[in-house]
């Protein structure tokens, strides 16, 4: 490989930011450049759901200290198109950079739903992505709207959560039970159970747009009815920034699928939540925190030592809290069935528990229960039969 | 310079375990501990790297 002078990095979240530490950590001395759309530091995703709703005074929890890889950055800008035979990023001022090796890290944003009436006055509708959406969440909840949140999975409940611990009365409109298509019945039972003992109402329809009637906001539902709302927030799903790429040669049926490395070619990585990657149910985007720094990691090896890096096995790592639950779960999500060992019972207390996958992996999965990671990962990939027993917790 | 764990924040994942196994463990009770808290150059970077994966900063070097 021709040593590489030269890396530019296109996204300022956790994994441009975990990349180009990475590169740096595996001896990339040469000239690093970040570009980032955001005119701040990177700062903590995860942290923003809980950080905007239930930070007392400060909103400090989303802070990550300062890096120290030394890059030259780029921020307020976006990439606007990516030139591989020329070796070049185009940023939308119409600057050129140039580059031996370029990672992609743009990220992905939130998905919205449609306004009910096209002609009409565009419906306010919050989102939770960024740090802007967090600080202006966060102001608006303080005269204790009404709130609708659209979509039952994690961050809709998380944010469900937050609203009812700010004092708002909160509907949730789910079209499946909330959480079951992320964790599966047994856990979605749970943390339901949880959430209705909150107080929270769960609307059983699918939102199909949203309408302005005379100052008053509307929800549509796809079973005729309407709920009113003060405040809608969104939370169905996010869309990768890929539009920036669409000349580049790089795309597969409009995704950026990734080898086992992270790489679309050997001067091309992809990392975080705009790449697909090859997993043990296929290759998938999986738009988690941990699944973007596990990504970053093998992407800035890849660059350094091309074949010789080591292929990315990736085992999920997840976590949420909302309705009064903490569960971190190693392993595939989600989960078919009832838990296949369990100590304590999430009903009524801590809980540990296991799944078992027909491809020999399992799931570990603790709700309200301290346990170390790496003891959680040995638990999700020891066969039943021959788990340790579990120490004290 | 000095690790300084936030306990109260700390939530136990233990990313920062994976990047600097050999400053910091999660004990039996998924509490965090910091093996080492005074680091030297050769630890700084492992230690800054454990920092910044942590995704509700109850770390830092100071």
């Amino acid at each position: 490989m021709q040593p590489l002078k030269r890396v530019v990095v296109v996204g300022n979240g956790i994994a441009g930011l975990t990349t180009s530490d990475s590169l740096r950590a595996a001896g990339f001395d040469g000239e690093l450049t970040i570009v980032g759309d955001e005119n701040h530091a990177p700062y903590s995703r995860p942290a923003l759901s809980k950080a905007a709703l239930l930070d007392g005074g400060e909103m400090t929890s989303h802070h990550l200290p300062p890096s120290g890889h030394g890059a030259q950055e780029i921020l307020g800008v976006s990439a606007s198109r990516l030139d591989v035979a020329r070796k070049a990023v185009i940023l939308d001022d119409g600057t050129d950079v140039p580059y031996d090796a370029v990672v992609i890290a743009t990220g992905s944003r939130a998905r919205r739903l449609g306004n009910a009436d096209l002609d009409g006055p565009e419906v306010e509708q919050l989102t939770l992505r960024n740090l802007e959406d967090a600080l202006t969440l966060r102001k608006r909840l303080i005269s204790k709207p009404s709130v609708v949140v659209l979509g039952g999975g994690a961050l809709g409940m998380e944010i469900a959560s937050g609203c009812l611990s700010a004092g708002c009365e909160v509907t949730l409109v789910s079209r499946d039970r909330p959480l079951v298509q992320q964790l599966g019945p047994y856990l979605s039972d749970v943390f339901v159970a949880s959430a209705h003992r909150d107080g929270l109402k769960v609307a059983s329809s699918r939102a199909v747009g949203l309408r302005d009637a005379g100052g008053h906001r509307q929800v549509l539902l796809a079973d005729g009815s309407v709920i009113e709302a003060e405040l809608v927030i969104s939370a169905v799903g996010d869309v990768p920034n890929l539009e920036w790429l669409s000349t580049s040669g790089l795309l597969s049926n409009g995704r950026l699928e990734v080898d086992t490395r992270g790489r679309l070619r050997p001067d091309v990585v992809a990392a975080g939540d705009v790449a697909a990657f090859p997993t043990r149910h296929g290759i998938r985007r999986v738009p988690l925190w941990t699944s973007a720094i596990e990504q970053s990691k093998v992407g800035a090896l890849a660059l350094v030592q091309g074949d010789d890096a080591p292929e990315l096995d990736f085992q999920p790592y997840f976590w949420t809290e909302q309705f009064g639950l903490n569960l971190k779960a190693s392993g595939f999500l989600p989960l078919a069935g009832p838990p296949g060992f369990v100590e304590g019972n999430p009903h009524d207390g801590p809980a540990l528990m296991r799944w078992s996958h027909e491809d020999g992996s399992g799931t570990a999965v603790a709700i309200n229960y301290r346990i170390p990671i790496p003891k959680l990962r040995r638990l999700s990939n020891t066969a039943p039969a021959a788990a340790p027993p579990l120490t004290n917790r | 310079m000095k690790i300084v764990l936030d306990r109260p924040r700390c939530e136990g994942h233990g990313l920062c375990e994976e990047a600097a196994p050999q400053l910091m463990h999660l004990d039996d009770d998924g509490e965090l501990v910091l093996d080492v808290e005074a680091v030297d150059n050769g630890d700084l970077e492992a230690a800054k790297a454990a920092v910044r994966v942590c995704p509700v900063a109850a770390l830092r070097v100071a």
